[in-house]
């Protein structure tokens, strides 16, 4: 049973999870649980949003609210399953229709091994490092520098890089590169970042037509109100009020924060991943300074899609401002966590 | 009752642990499998593209027979050591392999006529870029064996492994010859 070849120093100390099948599938799990928990994060809004309708409407506020904090408010749960059910529709049809849109929009042309034969074997031997299935190979021509990865599953994955990074980096600093979009595919990230990208744009949305119903009904809903006039009529009102208000104001922003802390995290776990491939943090540090040093502007990038690039094509985020808001960290930050891992 | 329920409860534990512990070790060893034979797919790829090498290098470099030969008997106990099934002797054929493929390149370096040659540049071209993609198999072998090697060994899955006779396997090894350039770049 036992072998006689010495063990060798592990690889890069402090990168040790090798397994990626395992860890794609514990990040199905997490992902599932996520987006459950998103979905019933939109639930609840949808039932804030339907007791909020009763309450205003109902000729005995008072009771509406009672019923309504003990889940017995049936305009609530009627919306609030509306939006369960939406809400998981949409996440279908995101995923099962994603790639096709993503492709299209970015204006993403599939190349061969004829075409763009360096392209074509470094990607094929970031493929093999990962023990995944070679993805799709696109170019998309414009002369910025940008680089995204997308699919559902490794098998129908698919990379794609702009012709001004097939121009502008050596070797190395390309295999840094795809390493890290090779990592986003070995970890999952795309199904994970469409699920929560459209639940939170579900909140969102909803949130948005909920403020503007608001300012429709207020007015209906205290004349009704004074009018039938039971004495805590006026009372139980304004506490829905609150809570709605409450509920339409921060739960946008929350989902939005969050979903952003999400996205800049899995940004580091994918450079991490790359460089697990490559074992040569010096190639991606490369890349990024010069993605980051590079003022050519990616016109048509579609605003829809900006976190599945490597560097967000929009704006140059600096360390502070928006840096809660931000879909990737700091390039500073990222070279500096690379360096930590050489 | 109380107790046999206890007892029951125990039970049905230790054997979901038992379980857990057992599928991860068979999901282990079918990746070390699995990385063993994509470098298989790139050992075979290099095999195949030495003989027509060394026909047309046979024509220019006169006065390096015995290099030739050397590679020539490498790669032929290469593949006599690829069907015996014998993983350990094979990762040793093939490291001789690579240290005698290494002395044809660095020789090849004193014959441009032998480099123009558009045949030879070609496949020594699919050669380097075979190098690479064995590099980066061997290791991803090596990663999946670490993580295999590491559960066989571990508390308490070590327990597991022994009943079910789940073995350590041969790390991927690169002899000191061949640790001249591995990677390399293409253009």
């Amino acid at each position: 049973m036992a072998s006689d070849a010495e063990i060798p120093t592990p690889p890069a100390a402090g990168l040790r999870r090798t397994d990626f099948f395992a860890a794609i599938r514990a990040n199905r799990r997490r992902t599932t649980l996520l987006c459950l928990g998103l979905i019933l994060l939109g639930g609840l809004l949808g039932y804030v949003i339907g007791l909020a309708f009763e309450v205003f409407t109902a000729n005995d506020p008072d009771v509406a609210l009672q019923n309504g904090l003990r889940v017995q408010s049936t305009g609530g749960l009627l919306a609030g399953g509306f939006m369960i059910v939406f809400g998981t529709l949409w996440t279908l049809v995101a995923l099962f229709l994603g790639d096709k849109i993503v492709l299209g929009l970015a204006g993403a042309k599939e190349v061969t091994a004829d075409e763009e034969q360096r392209l074509h074997n470094v990607v094929e031997e970031m493929a093999i490092a990962a023990g995944l299935p070679k993805p799709r190979v696109y170019v998309i021509e414009t002369p910025a520098l940008n680089a995204f990865a997308t699919g559902l599953k490794p098998e129908k994955a698919a990379i794609g890089v702009t012709r001004g990074l097939l121009q502008t980096l050596d070797r190395d600093e390309l295999q840094g590169v795809i390493g890290h979009e090779m990592g986003h595919i070995a970890n999952d990230d795309i199904v994970y970042m469409t699920a929560v990208g459209v639940i939170v744009g579900m909140v969102v949305l909803i949130a948005d037509i909920g403020l503007r119903s608001m300012r429709f009904m207020s007015f209906g809903g205290r004349s009704r109100s004074s009018s039938s006039s039971s004495k805590g009529g006026g009372a139980a009102a304004i506490v829905m009020l609150v809570i709605l208000l409450v509920f339409l104001v921060l739960a946008p922003i929350a989902a939005k924060l969050l979903q952003m802390a999400i996205s800049r995290e899995r940004e580091y776990l994918a450079d991490a991943t790359g460089v697990k491939f490559t074992r040569n943090p010096l190639g991606l540090i490369g890349a990024l300074r010069k993605i980051e040093g590079s003022d050519i502007r990616f016109e048509g990038a579609p605003k829809a899609i900006q976190h599945l690039f490597i560097a967000n094509p929009f704006k140059k985020f600096g360390e502070k401002a928006g840096a809660m808001f931000a879909t990737h960290p700091a390039v500073s930050q990222r070279i500096e966590r690379l360096q930590n891992l050489g | 009752m109380v107790e046999i329920l206890i007892i029951i409860g125990v039970v049905v534990l230790v054997g979901l642990f038992v379980a857990m512990a057992y599928n991860r070790l068979v999901a282990g060893k079918n990746q070390v499998e699995n990385g063993w034979s994509q470098i298989d797919v790139q050992l075979k790829r290099r095999h195949d593209l030495i003989p027509n090498l060394v026909e047309v290098a046979k024509d220019y470099m006169d006065y390096e027979q015995e290099t030739l030969q050397q590679v020539i008997a490498a790669r032929q106990g290469a593949v006599t050591a690829s069907k015996s099934g014998d993983r350990a002797g094979q990762i040793q054929a093939e490291g001789m392999l690579g240290a005698a493929l290494g002395k044809f390149f660095a020789l090849a370096e004193d014959y441009p006529d032998l480099k123009a040659n558009e045949n030879v540049a070609s496949l020594m071209e699919e050669l380097s870029g075979t190098e690479n993609k064995i590099a980066f198999s061997r290791q991803f072998y090596n990663d999946s064996v670490l993580a295999q090697n590491t559960r066989v060994e571990s508390f308490p899955s070590n327990i597991i492994a022994n009943m079910f006779r789940f073995a350590r396997h041969p790390y991927f090894e690169v002899p000191e010859e061949e640790k001249a350039p591995v990677k390399v770049d293409l253009r």
